[in-house]
């Protein structure tokens, strides 16, 4: 036993205090700060000003933040709507029976694995280029005027390219979160819903969904934690045109703590740090709310 | 596994026709993939004039390799590429040294505190990273050490194992904790003390799982930008990913297309090679370990 006790100290220590000094200490510095006016990042504590909500109340009267925060929320919400949608469209194709299903479902995860920086270029310098961009080759195609004619890197469609580009990439992991949860329901459920009469409309809406409750709860939850780093698809789009279009708080903070000569308020790590804290507050709360309306149930697996 | 292989022997063609439109949908996300990659390959191959004139797939000039021996040797990309290659090897292999003995034990025992470490391991990879940066910063900042590319090489390798170690440690655990009990009763009965059991029969028996999660690490890693962005402070340290950021920023100004896309090729190739002969055991390991995270 007392053998035990050293193997067990000398193996988590190296693990936990890298978590300790990577993800305990910061957290915790950063809620204190974001209570505090700081001048500059590398302070010493003594050197800060106790302000109480200041930090808080100051960005919500920062137009460019609330902004920064609606267009976060509109990722969030349209995003989420049309990744989920076709992610679940295309895991119960997948699962249909269909050939080809791993490469498939390869290819469609693939986005995921090659670097964002990469990608997001491709999207901005050909697939929206109003010369020679994809889609104004389809729109060509079809014969399709608007399509050609669509401007995406205009200031006013830009969130919807970004939109676009950034739902393609994410489509992949949340439509195999979903294929591995169709894939674990038994399938006595099927056969007896075909002798019953049920078509596959019929059985993937009274069965599966019903049954998909935990899954989608995970992809919820797994969609708002990387909503709430957005920063490099916005970054990468706002060097197109600087508007505040595709501005989101990740964005703002960088821009306000590490970017250089941007007056937009004055030098306050503080209101950095409450940035932080309040992304990290939505996301507790949308995974509280998650887990509130998609209670585990007797049913699920 | 057996029953699909049944119902594949033959074509049975009134079930796909029932499945067309699921085959239409799918191949049409498919094709609109490859196309938006295939397009760029070939433009790296191809001229900034015949980019401007939409004529990237006649070739009129001929396969202009040079477009990635210019973007290899005058835009930084072999600096950026090595970095990256080395980041993400270092940063791969302290993984595994790290995380492997540590997830053995949480799967192993029972302690106080082990449910503790879990959970703040599980809650911890739902954490922005803007929560955790500024501090950080004023760490590493406050050494005055990012002028040093030495150190400051060092730090990023730091911030990169920091950062993956929560997700590497719970992914070995479950494995860990689906390998039999048995042989480390059998080591005990043959004398075999705990830590030496460890390293040598669990560790190696582990090696599906640490494959697995390495090759996720490897993209992690080569694929991280805000850290990376915030940290490296000289064109020397950048990874891939910043180094990539910042020529097109410059080539949008000199308007060497067929330029950018070689780099954009150069930045993607790795990963995507990786995943060409890596895909199914990628997907398994999300489907397998990321369900219940």
């Amino acid at each position: 036993m007392k053998k035990n006790k050293t193997m067990i100290v000398a193996f988590l220590a190296p693990a936990v205090i890298m978590f300790a000094i990577i993800f305990i200490y910061p957290i915790i510095r950063t809620v204190a700060m974001s209570f505090f006016k700081i001048e500059g990042v590398t302070d010493a504590v003594s050197k800060w000003q106790f302000s109480g909500l200041a930090n808080y109340i100051k960005l919500f009267n920062t137009q460019l933040f609330r902004i920064s925060m609606w267009n976060i929320f509109r990722i969030w919400l349209f995003g989420g709507i049309i990744v989920m949608g076709l992610a679940l469209l295309f895991a119960a194709i997948l699962t249909s029976g269909i050939r080809f299903k791993s490469g498939f479902r390869a290819i469609i995860y693939m986005p995921n694995v090659v670097s964002a920086v990469a990608l997001a270029t491709m999207w901005l310098q050909y697939a929206f280029s109003p010369k020679f961009g994809l889609f104004k080759s389809i729109g060509d195609l079809l014969h399709w005027k608007w399509l050609s004619k669509f401007q995406w890197l205009d200031p006013s469609h830009l969130f919807l390219a970004l939109l676009v580009a950034y739902c393609f990439g994410m489509v992949g992991y949340h439509m195999l979160i979903f294929a591995s949860g169709i894939e674990r329901i038994g399938t006595e459920y099927f056969e007896a819903a075909t002798l019953d009469g049920a078509n596959r409309i019929q059985q993937f809406r009274y069965i599966t969904l019903p049954l998909l409750k935990g899954v989608t709860k995970t992809n919820i939850t797994m969609w708002s934690v990387s909503s709430a780093g957005f920063f490099l698809w916005s970054q990468l789009f706002s060097m197109v045109v600087s508007n505040t279009q595709t501005i989101t708080p990740v964005v703002y903070m960088y821009q306000n703590i590490f970017g250089a000569g941007n007056s937009m308020t004055e030098r306050n790590s503080g209101i950095g740090a409450a940035v932080g804290v309040l992304l990290s507050v939505c996301v507790v709360v949308i995974f509280i709310v998650c887990d509130k309306i998609f209670k585990d149930d007797d049913i699920e697996f | 596994m057996a029953k699909e292989k049944k119902v594949r022997e033959r074509v049975n063609w009134r079930k796909e026709l029932h499945l067309a439109p699921g085959y239409i949908i799918l191949s049409l996300w498919v094709l609109f993939t490859f196309v938006l990659l295939g397009w760029v390959v070939v433009a790296s191959f191809s001229t900034s004039k015949e980019i401007f004139s939409g004529q990237v797939f006649k070739f009129a000039s001929g396969f202009h390799f040079e477009n990635y021996v210019k973007a290899w040797n005058t835009s930084n990309v072999s600096v950026f590429f090595t970095n990256s290659l080395f980041y993400a090897s270092i940063s791969c292999a302290l993984l595994i040294l790290v995380c492997a003995p540590a997830a053995y034990v949480l799967s192993r025992f029972t302690f106080l505190g082990n449910k503790i470490i879990q959970s703040g391991f599980v809650a911890s990879m739902g954490v922005p990273a803007t929560m955790i940066v500024l501090p950080l910063f004023g760490l590493v900042a406050g050494w005055n050490v990012l002028n040093v590319s030495i150190a400051n090489r060092a730090v990023l390798i730091f911030l990169y194992v920091g950062i993956n170690v929560p997700y590497t440690t719970i992914f070995l655990l479950t494995f860990f904790g689906n390998l039999s009990r048995a042989f480390e009763e059998a080591a005990a009965i043959d004398g075999c003390p705990p830590m030496k059991t460890f390293w040598k029969i669990m560790l190696p028996m582990a090696q599906p799982g640490i494959i697995t999660v390495t090759i996720f690490n490897f993209i992690n890693v080569w694929n991280e930008y805000f850290m990376s962005l915030i940290f490296a402070n000289s064109d020397k340290v950048k990874p891939v990913a910043i180094g990539l950021y910042g020529m097109i920023n410059s080539m949008r100004y000199t308007g060497d297309y067929a330029g950018m896309f070689a780099s954009v090729v150069i930045v993607f190739l790795p990963t995507f090679i990786l995943y060409i002969f890596m895909s199914e055991k990628i997907i398994a390991g999300i489907t397998g370990g990321g369900v219940k995270g």
